[in-house]
């Protein structure tokens, strides 16, 4: 299934919808969202995650790449992971450092 | 299983994992350890796109075989790039580092690795061989 992330901005947080199958081939999509996204200088990253069915180490890497882009201060939330991607990002330690929420908790996440 | 012959870039995965998904399908793996294995093929694959063929130069295929026995579903991945043996790289550090302080990368092969019961490398005749084995009787 192709990988699609589309995108907004609302107050102060970016918000990217990841579906599909985001491999090695569609990271690069992935990254140059993000980078959009930061232009912004949002406050909050959230990605909505309920349709993404699978990702391997190159959406990690995408992550770790938001991380050091957007700077420690902004807060990165994973709503709705599915479960065979949860167990990726627990299994590479993932969980420290990316706030996941089974779904979108806008008094967590606005409460800026 | 038929097996199947793309070419070594990374516009093949997606058919690479489908061949997987349905050769996980046919020995009965559960839909755990079809990912796990579909995961780990796809990351070993990466690696021969992206290291093994482009940043030396070179194109070839990747060839993808599939054998059950009636304990386990084996997958074996050939390719005529440098060789390279997947198991040289150890268990990265780099997972109990928080993501400002971590490389970006390395972290593929380890998921490889990890994912499967049991992982072997063969260089045989100017092809890399890299073998996935998964037990069908685990849950």
């Amino acid at each position: 299934m192709a990988f699609t992330v589309t995108s907004e901005m609302k107050n102060g947080i970016a918000q990217l919808t990841l579906v599909g199958e985001l491999d090695a081939a569609a990271a690069g999509d992935f990254r140059a969202a993000i980078e959009q996204s930061a232009t912004s200088q949002p406050k909050r990253l959230v990605l909505m995650m309920n349709g993404l069915s699978y990702m391997a180490s190159a959406g990690l890497r995408t992550l770790v790449f938001a991380r050091q882009k957007m700077g420690p201060s902004v807060d990165i939330y994973a709503i709705g992971v599915q479960a065979p991607v949860r167990e990726t990002l627990e299994m590479t330690g993932f969980q420290y450092s990316v706030v996941m929420l089974d779904r979108y908790d806008a008094a967590e996440i606005e409460g800026i | 299983m038929k097996p199947l012959v793309v070419p070594g870039t990374l516009e093949s995965l997606g058919l690479i994992r489908e061949h997987i998904r349905a050769a996980a399908a046919e020995a009965g793996l559960d839909k755990r350890r079809a990912y796990r294995l579909e995961l780990a093929v796809d990351e070993i694959a990466t690696n021969i796109a992206n290291h093994g063929y482009r940043e030396a130069g070179q194109t070839g295929d990747i060839v993808v075989h599939t054998g059950t026995d009636g304990d386990a579903l084996t997958i074996t991945l050939e390719d005529t790039a440098p060789p390279f043996d997947p198991r040289r790289l150890r268990r990265p550090e780099q997972i109990d580092l928080p993501l400002t302080d971590r490389p970006i990368g390395g972290l593929g092969i380890f998921l490889a690795l990890e994912n499967v019961d049991e992982f072997r490398y063969e260089f045989v005749d100017g092809h890399n061989r890299n073998i996935l084995v998964m037990e069908r009787s685990l849950a």
